[in-house]
């Protein structure tokens, strides 16, 4: 009697039909990929946040060395005590020389980007400041 | 003489497929919808490019602010642009019901915008007592 191998072994092949969820699998792949928008790496700043309240609270403010970022000129400037500064390297540069304990306060007025008004923010940061503290100031 | 009979016992293990792509298509459908919602919230637009405070200890972001270039805030990008008074009011619904505080609430404001509207924002949030924010930067 002649038998065929898998009966005679007495083994059942299941037979998988793979091809289709393969060609799911390769859609899916297709539709993820055409959709995805990679996502830029972000990161965040924490300052503290006050208001000003006017002379109440300025005189409270005044230890810590206040950073004015505003318009001078019709171009935006970060302004210590009567110090002016164009660029946030000059900023910088005199940040690293300041006692780093008091803090630090950012005013930041209405009309300057706020590409530019977060820089002050991260170059104290950078210097060494713990305690960095943005106050919205209208101009 | 068994010889026979061994070769007869051999089992040859069978993958049971179906429960695999039932997990396979969950998984699928999980990150779809959770990439939907990542999307939601977060608006296409140009961040300040800073390296930010490198903080790895912080929160989760459950509620994020974005401050568009043209002025507009969104909160959820399906529901387009909100006034500042509707801002308010969700803030005040949130907060109200302990969702929300300074740790998991986010702004990401365009690098180009003026800090005006940002302003207005941090005041409104001063309002409610945060102490403190978090604002968005674009690492390097």
């Amino acid at each position: 009697m002649q038998f065929n191998q898998s009966n005679r072994k007495g083994m059942n092949r299941a037979a998988l039909s793979m091809s289709s969820m393969i060609d799911v699998t390769f859609l899916l792949l297709i539709y993820f990929i055409v959709s995805t928008v990679l996502s830029k790496p972000e990161d965040q700043l924490t300052p503290a946040l006050k208001v000003d309240q006017g002379a109440v609270v300025e005189e409270s403010l005044l230890e810590p060395q206040i950073i004015l970022v505003q318009q001078y000129n019709e171009q935006p400037v970060y302004k210590i005590g009567s110090q002016i500064f164009t660029k946030r390297e000059q900023l910088a540069e005199v940040l690293l020389k300041l006692p780093k304990d008091p803090g630090v306060i950012i005013k930041a007025g209405d009309n300057v980007t706020v590409g530019f008004a977060i820089a002050a923010i991260q170059e104290s940061n950078n210097a060494g400041f713990e305690k960095v503290t943005y106050v919205p100031a209208s101009n | 003489m068994a010889f026979g009979r061994t070769k007869s016992r051999m089992v040859i293990p069978i993958v049971e497929m179906t429960p695999m792509i039932d997990i396979i298509f969950l998984l699928i459908i999980f990150f779809m919808v959770a990439a939907q919602f990542a999307q939601q919230a977060r608006v296409d637009m140009n961040l300040p490019k800073e390296m930010g405070g490198q903080e790895k200890h912080l929160q989760e972001n459950t509620f994020i602010i974005n401050i568009l270039q043209d002025g507009s805030i969104v909160v959820d990008s399906t529901k387009g642009a909100i006034s500042l008074e509707t801002l308010e009011a969700l803030l005040e619904e949130k907060i109200a019901k302990g969702e929300l505080s300074w740790h998991t609430l986010l702004i990401r404001a365009d690098e180009q915008g003026k800090t005006e509207l940002l302003n207005q924002v941090l005041v409104l949030l001063n309002r409610f007592n945060f102490s403190a924010t978090k604002i968005a930067t674009e690492t390097h």
